[in-house]
């Protein structure tokens, strides 16, 4: 139950997404992946213009719920959410620029090693 | 999913419009429905990766012709469905009561 009164504390807690559970990382900043090619019908915050692109690790970020799971009703499915770092040459060709990158948030279910 | 949320690379959409000094709502209706989102999610029936898969699922046509607030609306009122709190029936007439009552 929430009270009138304590609306705004809550929202201003936020809802955290990360988890105490220990996992172990399935890769390390600096390893290359490359983004798994999926086509869910449900929910997934792998975006499609990633799928089956090369990046690297640039940090992580520990172990959060994985939302594709979660957005499903299947469970927290706790996992390692990584900054992935796409250069744009390898998202939108070689018209891009040569120093422009994307990072995108990504969890293990989304990587494979490259 | 591969739904119309997911634009990124997509052409043609034109430039973004930046509004100076953008308030969080233009209208008193989006106020209502964010927090409508906000209070029915206290219900405990969803979690947010829910709400965002819910608004996903607008068909794309309707998604394209729509404000943001209007597909926290559609999301709302689908979880709202879907977990069996509220019939479509019953917001169809809520709607059609609210139309009856509105100045002309």
């Amino acid at each position: 139950m929430l009270r009138a009164a304590d609306v705004g504390t809550v929202l201003l807690k936020g809802g955290p997404a990360r988890l105490p559970d220990d996992v172990a990382p399935r890769f390390k900043a600096g390893d290359r992946v490359v983004a798994r090619t999926l086509n869910p019908t449900g929910h997934t915050r792998l975006p499609r213009y990633a799928r089956g692109r090369r990046g690297v690790v640039d940090r992580d970020y520990g172990v959060f719920v994985f939302a594709d799971a979660s957005a499903m009703g299947q469970g927290k499915k706790p996992q390692h959410l990584y900054s992935v770092r796409f250069a744009a040459r390898e998202l939108w060709g070689p018209a891009a620029s040569a120093r422009d990158v994307v990072f995108i948030d990504l969890w293990d279910d989304h990587l494979d090693p490259a | 999913m591969n739904g119309i949320h997911d634009m990124g690379g997509m052409h043609g959409l034109g430039p973004i419009d930046r509004e100076e000094n953008e308030p969080v709502f233009h209208h008193a209706w989006e106020r209502r429905a964010f927090a409508l989102n906000m209070a029915a999610g206290f219900l405990g029936d969803w979690n947010i990766d829910m709400s965002r898969y819910a608004r996903e699922q607008m068909p794309p046509a309707e998604y394209l012709a729509t404000s943001y607030y209007e597909h926290w609306l559609w999301g709302l009122e689908r979880l709202l469905v879907e977990k069996g709190l509220l019939t479509r029936t019953e917001i169809e007439a809520r709607v059609a009561e609210l139309r009856r009552r509105a100045p002309r």
